[in-house]
């Protein structure tokens, strides 16, 4: 008996098993055919399947570390804001005003011309009742949307998944970066993680037959046990039954892998970008992003981050660096999917765990706070400021701390809702008003 | 008091188990003289080690700069230029500083005589995750590595004292910034948030109040080491839990630990990271007491967790998932071979998502299933063939820099450096290169400690039959598809 051919023979068992009929193991097929649409009629209605041609996409944006609101959406005409921050406060020729009292930093130049052609909206005052100022804590608050005096363990868009997306391929969310943020944590966590293309494969290390046999086996060493359990297409891609073994968990990532890892590197090979981005991490995972949808993958929710913001120390340079990567970032993808012809699907979100103290402090920085601006930008959003730039005097503060005007459950409602199109209080568990931007 | 491990339950496996959790694994030789040894001397084995001799020399530089004030002064007086020039040689050291301190750790826990102390200094350094992020410099970080093995196994507020007293520890939660007018309240919130007691277990005054105490505690930039500045502490009266004094920093922190809920919160975090579980409420309460009864010394416990026979658990044995760093440094052991050098073990585990001496976060690593993310598995695979081959052409791409052509210069040096192979005659008899069955039976022993699935052992079968003979090359192969499985990722 060759081995080669009994390779080949199970693989293509697999296969076919996996897309329900002798599909032939090609990208663009795979694509053209992914579980969802296989599946349409198990997965929930309440999903639009998603092909990669069609369907809304969310790109969320994390600030990492506490976002300083007040010198990112700042109320230059404001005496409290400038005696507040004697060293820090941005005066007006430092500004793009947006109104007459309210304006963004000139680093944010990149989110001005978005602003200005219509393509985005700021959320002012956006936070939640009984904040926390812990990183961790805070995070962990922004990621699960639950109450501050409640810990939860989903996140808000692993309870999304969880709702809607019974049937889903592995891609419809990907994270680019090493952890996968808590936002993604669900029952039946999907989702796949990747900071390059380049890596994300199994490397052989042989070439010609050799590494056709290592590949083989590898791919063989990571699939579930089809022939003994009767698996069926339900049993990978649908409802998971979690034991809890850490095992599990690894082999369902495990098959994650494998199936993703060709889609991916076949799409980011092809696709080209269209806009220059800055030369930065977030730089980089948003031109991944772009080409990611230019390609098709049939993904719902991006998630990408940049870090920096926990500015407790000489803020001024660092802190107005972070704002200009981030604007001129964003500014180029929204070009780039522009270019594409598929702004109409795409929606970017910023947030960030807190706002800071509106006093700076004695050491050029400022401390944990609470309520900050939230970032909206797409084709289809209402530009302009949305909600009430929280009171500054010193009365109206608790703690120091701006408070909230917005609850952030109140945005996440408005995406859910308008933008992902599904029922939000059974992921947010309870309704909040919806906003004007979307 | 828990019940130990009785001795008909003690074999292979149990021992294996052992050995990954109180150190980083071991050879199957290793193991068996463990089974040997019986579960009480076992356990004595790791956790008596102050007995074991241990003279592994420090890094060169560790120790403080000399003429570091009079440093500071010529550059107070040089030209813009020239203190530039200065900081990026100071931060330049520092990172090279850095990579060799990683590499002088991960060698102490690979060879070093005392393998539980490597690896309670390593719980340690995830619970207080300190990173030389902030801090920059690579001797404050061997200094608090130093405390944290020095004091692994001894007195819980001896060791928060410290702590709070640590260079690295007063620039990372700016302690060293706090003034009476100012108290910063960072160290104060982290000591109850997640060093001492967890949510719900004090109250914002309690921080604030705590900070107040702790106003004075700072650090000698000059002389590299902690200061006491009077002027900066607050004298007046403080209400902490309820009590009211004129606390300091070290009556707060015994304040702290003297809280009911304290010995409950630390015993639990230290079988969490042991276990890979949380304990339930009756094992944790055991460990508490226990804990208390011995003064709020660690040593007693940890042995009485070691011997337990709820820490061999059949829900616990192959359950938890092996962090990036016992995964290379179990790896090295396994394959009785080499740590490679300290570039390239900066980049597999920078690939696999824990950097020594630079945690994410103040919370440390999360752990666990988060460890894993279908890129952090394939790297896992393609990191396993850097080890066993010295291929590294799957296992660069670390983001070293934050700077695109930086990082390709670096993956160039990654390809070309000497990484070292797996020499397979170390691991694999004569007569098990003969006979693919009992080949495969040592592999799974060595790699795996328990069975693959039979459709994994197949696959295996077939892969040594497509082979005319087997050669070192592709044995090495066959070891690295057995550690390219979900199996060989749990420990």
């Amino acid at each position: 008996m060759k081995p080669e051919i009994t390779l080949r023979t199970r693989r293509e068992f697999l296969r076919s098993t996996v897309l329900g009929s002798a599909l032939s193991w090609t990208v663009p097929s795979f694509l053209a055919n992914t579980f969802s649409v296989l599946q349409a009629d198990a997965a929930d209605k309440a999903t639009q399947a998603v092909t990669g041609k069609d369907g809304r996409i969310l790109v969320v944006l994390q600030m990492a570390g506490g976002n300083d609101g007040l010198n990112t959406v700042v109320p230059y005409t404001n005496d409290y804001y400038l005696k507040a921050r004697p060293r820090l406060g941005l005066a007006k020729k430092d500004v793009l005003p947006i109104c007459d009292d309210i304006g963004l930093t000139d680093n944010l130049a990149g989110f001005k011309e978005l602003h200005d052609s219509g393509h985005l909206s700021v959320i002012q005052g956006v936070g939640y009742p009984n904040p926390n100022r812990s990183h961790f804590r805070s995070t962990e608050i922004w990621q699960t949307a639950c109450d501050a005096d409640r810990i939860e363990s989903s996140g808000w868009l692993g309870k999304y998944f969880d709702n809607t997306c019974s049937g889903c391929d592995p891609t419809v969310a990907v994270n680019i970066g090493r952890q996968m943020p808590q936002a993604f944590a669900a029952k039946n966590p999907k989702g796949v993680s990747l900071d390059s293309p380049q890596n994300y494969r199994f490397v052989s290390g042989e070439r010609g037959k050799e590494g056709g046999m290592m590949e083989d086996s590898y791919k063989k060493l990571n699939e579930p046990d089809m022939e003994n359990s009767g698996g069926t297409v339900e049993a990978l891609s649908g409802p998971v039954k979690h034991s809890g073994s850490a095992l599990d968990f690894l082999e369902r990532t495990a098959l994650d892998a494998q199936l993703s890892s060709d889609q991916i590197r076949g799409i980011a090979n092809r696709t080209e970008n269209h806009a220059t981005y800055p030369a930065s991490q977030l730089g980089n995972s948003l031109k991944l992003v772009a080409k990611l949808i230019g390609g098709g993958l049939p993904t719902r929710i991006f998630y990408v981050s940049q870090g920096g913001y926990d500015t407790h120390t000489n803020q001024a340079n660092t802190h107005q660096r972070l704002l200009k990567d981030l604007g001129d970032a964003t500014k180029a993808f929204i070009d780039d999917i522009k270019a594409q012809g598929n702004l109409s699907r795409v929606l970017v979100m910023t947030f960030s765990e807190f706002g800071r103290r509106v006093a700076e402090n004695a050491s050029g920085g400022t401390d944990h706070g609470a309520a900050a601006p939230m970032f909206i930008a797409g084709e289809k959003v209402k530009a302009g400021l949305l909600g009430k730039y929280p009171s500054l005097a010193p009365a109206d503060l608790y703690q120091g701390d701006l408070k909230y005007t917005v609850d952030f459950r109140s945005v996440y409602a408005t995406v859910l809702e308008r933008w992902l199109q599904t029922k939000s209080a059974p992921i947010l568990g309870k309704s909040f008003p919806q906003l004007e931007f979307v | 008091m828990l019940k130990p491990l009785s001795r008909d339950r003690w074999n292979y496996q149990a021992a294996a188990h052992l050995f990954n959790r109180a150190g980083f694994g071991g050879t199957p030789a290793e193991i068996q003289k463990l089974v040997q040894l019986g579960p009480e001397r076992a356990v004595a084995h790791f956790v008596d080690y102050e007995a074991i001799p241990d003279n592994t020399a420090e890094p060169s530089w560790a120790e403080p700069e000399p003429d570091r004030a009079g440093k500071f002064m010529a550059a107070q007086r040089a030209s813009e230029e020239e203190r530039r020039k200065l900081l990026r040689e100071r931060q330049q050291q520092d990172r090279q500083r850095t990579i060799e301190l990683r590499h002088w750790w991960l060698k102490r826990m690979a060879t070093g005589p005392r393998p539980l102390q490597e690896k309670l200094t390593l719980f340690w350094h995830g619970h207080f995750a300190t990173s030389i992020e902030k801090v920059r410099e690579a001797y404050l970080m061997w200094q608090q590595n130093d405390i944290f093995r020095r004091m692994a196994m001894g007195n819980w507020l001896d060791m928060l004292i410290e702590v709070g007293k640590d260079p690295a520890m007063l620039v990372w939660l700016d302690q060293a910034q706090s003034r009476k007018e100012h108290p910063n309240e960072n160290f104060a919130r982290e000591v109850m948030e997640l060093f001492a007691l967890g949510e719900g277990h004090y109250t914002e005054k309690d921080i604030s109040e705590g900070a107040r105490a702790l106003t004075g505690w700072s650090y000698d930039r000059a002389r590299q080491r902690f200061v006491e500045r009077s002027f900066a502490h607050d004298r007046g009266d403080k209400t902490i839990f309820g009590k009211t004094g004129n606390f300091d920093g070290e009556e707060f922190l015994k304040l702290v630990v003297d809280q009911p809920h304290a010995p409950v919160f630390i015993t639990g975090k230290i079988w969490t990271f042991f276990a890979g579980e949380p304990p339930s409420r009756e094992v944790n309460e055991a460990l508490a007491s226990e804990f208390r009864s011995a003064g709020n010394t660690f040593k007693p416990v940890i042995k009485t967790m070691f011997a337990a026979e709820e820490f061999y658990a059949p829900n616990l044995i192959r359950n938890q998932v092996k962090s990036p760093v016992q995964w290379l440094v179990g790896s090295v052991r396994m394959l009785e071979r080499e740590l490679p050098p300290p570039m390239v073990c900066f980049a597999l585990t920078r690939n696999l998502g824990q950097d020594l001496f630079a945690p994410p976060n103040v919370k440390g690593w999360d752990g666990g299933l988060s460890w894993i993310t279908t890129n952090n598995l394939l790297a896992r695979y393609n990191e396993a063939a850097a080890l066993v081959q010295g291929d590294m052409s799957g296992a660069g791409g670390a983001m070293l820099v934050n700077n695109p052509k930086g990082n390709a210069m670096i993956d160039r040096m990654l390809q070309n450096a000497p990484v070292g192979r797996v020499n397979p005659d170390k691991l694999i008899t004569q007569a098990e290169r003969e006979d693919k069955e009992r080949l495969l039976a040592s592999l799974e022993r060595r790699l795996i400690q328990d069975k693959l699935k039979p459709k994994q052992q197949a696959t295996l079968r077939d892969f040594l039959d497509s082979k005319s003979d087997l050669s070192d090359e592709a044995l090495r192969n066959a070891i690295r598809l057995v550690m390219s499985t979900p199996e060989y990722q749990v420990c």
